[in-house]
């Protein structure tokens, strides 16, 4: 990795904030635990949505929730606050991918 | 010029500095003796002499995220602390300065626990010099008052932008009543412009202040920061300049010197300890010595260049220090290390000896000081300087 030329580091490295996503900070792969949602026990409350730290809940009308994986870190929170007990976390293992 | 003098505290001058300047958002947690300035703002809020949102914290650490967030806003902010206060809101530091947010705090100083000792020691303050903040003592109401406009003003030079710790003896300057000139509304205006930063948190144009950042981007991150500080020096001799023309008071930005001409021996030190080394001094004086007194004005940035100039005119340097640095080289304290360093390499060899003096908030005695000019005047005539530093009052 080459060090970056200090004239091209934006002042006190601040940036414009990116509307959705940040491509220079993906952080899915810090996950080990991977977070599943069972679509029975869902009653689509949001709770998880405002609860997430990383804004990596997508709400759906007509779908059932479900995750942005590419930012994901895996931390738990959603299932934590779960009222329906509808989220597992599942080892990141147990995936083919 | 115009005076408007009335006697008060440290505290009372800098929180009607803090009135003058007109700030928007204030943080306070209570600790003596800084919190005898938070006193006065409350007050001054709650009588509608100030227009400014007051914000009790739930610790040092919550102060200091909290006039954070204030100057990312685009808020003038102000806070301040005291001994262990300081030391506990230690994380914020880095990052305020960092991302460039010219808030201040003022520092009243207290000594470091165990045990439970609310005197005053620069040592609370020293632990964060380093910490690409503008750092610096006053010795009296009056300075105090000035410092804290004058910190406002370069700090938020569009040059710098860096936070500032102005700071101040804990009683010896907090709490001792000085005649302070009080500037009126129209000067400070005039010399204070109001605060813009680079970019504020605005929700039509979003930012993201200290984001995640790659490795490779850090050291072109801390030389911006370095940059910042080092094009400092300029501002502080142009702004001080400017405060002599609006107020008529008229301060080195650096140095201050006391009888210093053809003075052989002199002790350099900072902050309200100086007024009683300036007496002393003046009595050997009367009694033919060649003393004098060189008082620090601004510890960070460090003026290695002028400290060079102005102690080579000299013999021997007794450099004072008012905190505890346990280990540290010639087991005296940093202001030694940092004239030493200074001093490293000159053409004109200068003696040094370290006094540590002042600890807890004991009085540093005008006996103290007589007992220190004795020495030096020893290592001035024999040239032998062989113990390079003193406890006092253990050890000398």
């Amino acid at each position: 990795m080459a060090v970056v030329p200090y004239e091209r580091i934006p002042f006190a490295g601040t940036v414009p904030s990116p509307q959705k996503e940040n491509e220079g900070m993906i952080t899915g792969n810090w996950r080990t635990r991977r977070p599943i949602v069972d679509s029975e026990k869902c009653v689509k409350c949001q709770t998880c949505w405002i609860n997430c730290p990383d804004a990596c809940v997508n709400l759906n009308d007509d779908k059932p929730i479900n995750f942005n994986l590419k930012y994901c870190k895996g931390c738990g929170i959603c299932a934590e606050v779960c009222p329906a007990g509808a989220i597992t976390l599942v080892p990141e293992l147990d995936f083919e991918e | 010029m115009k005076t408007n003098i009335k006697r008060m505290s440290g505290c009372v001058a800098t929180a009607n500095a803090v009135k003058l300047a007109n700030v928007d958002v204030i943080c306070s947690y209570p600790i003596r003796p800084y919190t005898g300035i938070m006193s006065e703002l409350a007050r001054m809020v709650a009588d509608g002499e100030l227009d400014a949102e007051f914000v009790l914290g739930e610790g040092e650490h919550g102060q200091l995220s909290v006039v954070y967030g204030a100057s990312a806003s685009g808020a003038r902010a102000f806070t301040g602390s005291s001994g262990v206060g300081v030391t506990y809101a230690m994380e914020v530091y880095s990052p305020i300065s960092g991302e460039r947010l010219p808030l201040q705090m003022a520092i009243a100083d207290r000594t470091l626990d165990p045990p439970g000792d609310f005197g005053s020691e620069h040592t609370d303050a020293l632990c964060c010099r380093d910490q690409g903040w503008i750092q610096g003592w006053a010795s009296s109401p009056q300075e105090a008052l000035d410092l804290t406009l004058m910190y406002y003003r370069i700090g938020e030079d569009p040059r710098v932008l860096l936070p500032q710790y102005a700071c101040q003896d804990g009683y010896f300057v907090s709490h001792i009543l000085g005649d302070v000139d009080i500037p009126s509304q129209e000067q400070v205006d005039a010399f204070l412009p109001p605060y813009k930063n680079h970019h504020v948190l605005d929700t039509k144009d979003p930012v993201i202040i200290g984001p995640q950042m790659e490795p490779e981007m850090g050291p072109g991150t801390q030389y911006q920061r370095h940059l910042a500080v080092e094009g400092m020096y300029k501002v502080f001799e142009e702004v001080h300049e400017e405060f002599a023309d609006v107020f008529g008071r008229k301060y080195d930005p650096w140095l201050e010197e006391y009888m210093t001409d053809d003075a052989e021996s002199v002790i350099f030190l900072q902050g309200g300890h100086a007024e009683t080394a300036k007496n002393v001094a003046k009595h050997l004086r009367n009694l033919g010595e060649k003393v004098g007194v060189v008082r620090l004005r601004t510890f960070r940035p460090f003026p290695t260049k002028q400290v060079r100039e102005t102690l080579s005119k000299f013999k021997v340097v007794g450099v004072v220090d008012n905190s505890v640095n346990f280990g540290i080289s010639c087991g005296a304290g940093v202001l030694l290390t940092e004239v030493r360093a200074a001093l490293y390499n000159n053409d004109k060899k200068v003696e040094t000896v370290g006094f540590v003096a002042g600890l807890g908030g004991a009085m540093i005695t005008h006996d103290e000081f007589y007992k220190m000019f004795d020495v030096l005047k020893n290592v001035a005539k024999t040239g032998k300087n062989e113990k390079q530093s003193y406890w006092l009052p253990f050890e000398l």
